[in-house]
């Protein structure tokens, strides 16, 4: 463990680790460009110089490319290194425009922060500045060569970490250029993490460019709803509107990126058309009136058909919180039917994971990257989590042996970013002992005794779920005994549902008639059913989802829920007929105009308390009320310690 | 297209490199031979014959000066602007060049003949000013030997 003395500040730090890094570990930040903690070392921006007053080696270093050595004295305010500092920023200036101000990277620029930081402010350099074309990468990055300056992040990223051969750096000398081989949409499914790795503005949001600043966006942690993966974002939002949504570092879940559909896939949030005001019978009502409606209709519903031809129905959409309380709502109407699930296959997957998995031989990121073994078990990696197939591809590059079982063929849409061996079925995969093996299986459909031979094999498991909070309607499928929609649906024994962010299979509802609808979506229920109730979406609520390897994690609300501001309802202005748009109401009021919706649990708070029920403050109640207090900020928790030998006390 | 045997030659060459990366360079040479500039349908042939992505080519191609990337002279001239050079006014050469041959830095005279390029160190310090001209180097250039070297170069041709 060498021990080294930094600024005064004595440092013992793990063999190997950079001197750049053994200072940020005593919270001394030595500026830098082409420094990425997730990527290798280039050394290439020449700024976090240190000066080394005493040991092994003396003078100017660069501290990122300087493994920290015992008896090292390092200083990273020595004016010899703070002028070093700042002229390697004001030859890095020299080709770069000096037009913050209509730059969409101004603001959030690391090059911008450390030019003042550095101390430069006046240009000597009179020729002229390097100048290049820029290329059309696509309709979701912008591309400003001219504004470069050589980190060489974003091809160490895109080609050594995320496995793209589309993108890279061709030139030498001054004529380096990043881009492709001819124009067009890049190629990878990570090509988004460009936007968050360029330390200036070369590449940039192109979905919501020129929107706002930095300093205006509202922004809290936040948690991707798209997958079961469960990656850490934060949404970056203004005047009710989601302008972008960039990565967050969790090195259990996601390390320091995330996948494309994580990045730009937000219309639905900021979609004018979402459903927005509670109806009753097609009208326009009060929310308070909409519920009063829909107990009134379970009531004389379960008064005239028995509570169990009533369902309950739900889907993976839907917080950890809304699902808890579901159950509870589903007690309260005695003998209601529960379904997490639309599809029996799904629950099916779902419960089996919920069963098999366990706090030992659930694998997470670093078991996958650590990996020496992987069998990826008849599913679309690139489709259901891609941010696993980079984990994938790290422990491949470490030599690990990837194994495609295809029992079950999936065709694949994207190109994995790695090679592997396809083989017929699980026996073949020479798992050694057991030992750093990893399955990774799909949510699709699987027989209960092939999900057993998966768990016994002694390999850790990745069981992928059909939604992002899957998992969670696998657990409390389990301790509540839900049911598929579809099963009972095709078996004739509901005669209605209510709905609460379900996705139900087309078809199915034909038969029944749907009570009510809550939902943020304009699903075919909440067209048919006579009282609909908005609810918020995951950016517009607090709530808490559990990936797939079981790890609950909180999200924060990120902003008000309500119309954007930005092209309005023309019925929000003072005449219907102007169409001046882009403006606020000009009719003063006081609620915010379609923010009208609620949390999805607090709504079924209510249809509880109508129906006879508790006052319910707090949804995580019995054994779920140790995840009350999760710290958004945090890796999340795993469930299976929290949920064993806790016998459920009942609320 | 590049001829069957020229395919066999470049197939046979990549699969005795340990990595195929590392065949690239004369891989490259061999077709700009075959058809006097790395063309982009030669990036594109590259590519295949290496396993490799065009843009992957590209990047090689692009760093290395010997590649051309654009059409070319029958002979390129590289002549060296570098410290050593310039100290013994490589700048009078450049110039006396531009100017007998009637063309630029970077660009090819009218018969096709010669592409004029400057580039950074041959390798020939002790015996500069230095060009070379197609594959020839020359040193110790003065004007009056410029002049001799490209009439020579272009009856040689």
């Amino acid at each position: 463990m060498p021990k080294l003395i930094i600024d005064d500040i004595p440092v013992e730090v793990a063999p190997g680790t950079s001197v750049l890094e053994a200072a940020r570990s005593v919270g001394i930040t030595i500026p830098h460009f082409c420094y990425h903690p997730a990527l290798a070392i280039a050394a290439a921006c020449r700024l976090c110089a240190v000066k080394l007053l005493d040991g092994p080696v003396k003078g100017i270093q660069m501290s990122c490319a300087l493994p920290a050595q015992d008896g090292m004295v390092v200083s990273t305010t020595d004016p010899e290194a703070l002028r070093m500092r700042q002229l390697v920023i004001e030859w890095l200036m020299m080709n770069h425009p000096h037009d913050c101000p209509v730059c969409d990277e101004g603001g959030e620029c690391l090059l911008q922060d450390f030019t003042i930081a550095g101390g430069h402010s006046r240009r000597r350099y009179q020729g002229k500045k390097r100048t290049f074309q820029n290329q059309y990468l696509g309709e979701t990055i912008h591309h400003e060569m001219n504004r470069c300056i050589e980190c060489y992040r974003c091809v160490r990223f895109y080609q050594d970490y995320a496995g793209g051969t589309d993108f890279g750096v061709t030139g030498s000398a001054g004529r380096v250029y990043f881009g492709r081989f001819k124009e067009g949409a890049l190629e990878s499914p990570f090509s988004g993490n460009l936007v968050d790795i360029c330390p200036t503005g070369v590449f940039t949001d192109k979905t919501g460019r020129f929107r706002a600043r930095y300093w205006d966006y509202e922004f809290a942690p936040s948690v991707c709803q798209h997958c079961s993966v469960g990656c850490n974002t934060a949404p970056q939002n203004f005047q009710r509107e989601t302008i972008k949504i960039v990565g967050r570092r969790n090195d259990q879940v996601n390390g320091w990126f995330i996948c494309d559909r994580a990045r730009f896939d937000k219309g639905y949030l900021n979609d004018p058309q979402r459903p927005r005001e509670a109806r009753l019978d097609g009208a326009t009502c009060g929310y308070e009136d909409a519920i009063d409606a829909a107990a009134k209709a379970i009531g004389k519903f379960v008064a005239q058909n028995g509570a169990e031809s009533l369902a309950f129905v739900a889907s993976s959409r839907l917080s950890l919180e809304g699902m808890t309380l579901l159950a509870q709502l589903a007690r309260t109407v005695d003998g209601a039917r529960l379904c997490y699930f639309g599809d029996g296959a799904e629950l099916a997957g779902s419960v089996a994971a919920a069963r098999l998995l366990h706090e030992k031989n659930s694998a997470y990121l670093r078991d996958i990257e650590k990996a020496e073994c992987i069998a990826l078990y008849s599913l679309d990696l690139m489709e259901e989590g891609p941010m696993l197939a980079l984990a994938v591809r790290k422990a491949f590059l470490a030599g690990a042996q990837i194994y495609l079982v295809d029992g079950d063929p999936i065709p694949a849409k994207q190109k994995l970013p790695f090679t592997f061996t396809a083989v017929a079925n699980l026996d073949e995969v020479p798992f050694e002992g057991g030992g750093r093996g990893v399955v990774i299986a799909g949510a699709g459909k699987k027989d209960a005794d092939l999900l057993d031979q998966l768990a016994s094999g002694g390999a850790k498991l990745v069981m992928l779920q059909p939604g992002p909070n899957a998992m969670a309607g696998g657990l409390l499928t389990l301790e509540f005994g839900g049911e598929a929609f579809s099963e009972l649906a095709s078996a004739g024994k509901i005669k209605g549902v209510v709905c609460f962010e379900a996705d139900l299979p087309d078809g199915l509802t034909a038969d029944v008639e749907v009570l009510a609808c809550a939902d943020w979506r304009n699903s075919a229920a909440a067209v048919k059913a006579p009282v609909f109730l908005p609810t918020t979406t995951w950016v517009e609520s607090d709530g808490t989802a559990i990936n797939y390897e079981g790890r609950a994690q909180r999200f924060r609300r990120t902003r008000v829920s309500g119309l954007p501001l930005k092209g309005l309802d023309s019925k929000y202005y003072g005449s219907a007929a102007d169409a001046a748009a882009e403006h606020p109401p000009r009719v003063h009021r006081k609620e915010i105009p379609g923010g009208a919706e609620r949390d999805a649990w607090r709504v079924m708070a209510q249809l509880i308390e109508r129906l006879g029920g508790r006052t319910i403050e707090e949804p995580l109640t019995g054994r779920w009320s140790k995840l009350k207090d999760l710290d958004p900020e945090g890796e999340g928790v795993r469930v299976f310690n929290l949920l064993q030998g806790d016998p459920r006390t009942e609320p | 297209m590049i001829p069957e045997s020229l395919k066999k030659t470049l197939e046979a060459r990549v699969a005795s490199a340990i990595t195929a990366r590392e065949a690239a360079v004369d891989v490259m040479k061999e077709l700009q031979a075959h058809y006097g500039w790395l063309t982009d349908e030669a990036v594109g042939e590259a590519a295949s014959l290496l396993g490799l992505s065009p843009l992957q080519v590209e990047e090689l191609a692009t760093f290395y000066e010997m590649i051309y990337r654009r059409p070319v002279g029958k002979k390129v001239i590289h002549v060296c602007d570098s410290i050593s050079c310039w100290c013994v006014d490589c700048e009078g050469i450049i110039e006396h060049l531009k100017k007998k041959l009637g063309v630029g830095l970077g660009e090819t005279t009218a018969d096709g003949m010669f592409t004029l390029l400057p580039c950074c160190c041959m390798g020939m310090c002790g015996d500069g000013p230095a060009m070379s001209v197609g594959d020839v180097p020359y040193g110790k250039l003065t004007p009056e030997l410029v002049d001799e070297i490209l009439e020579m170069e272009r009856q040689k041709a």
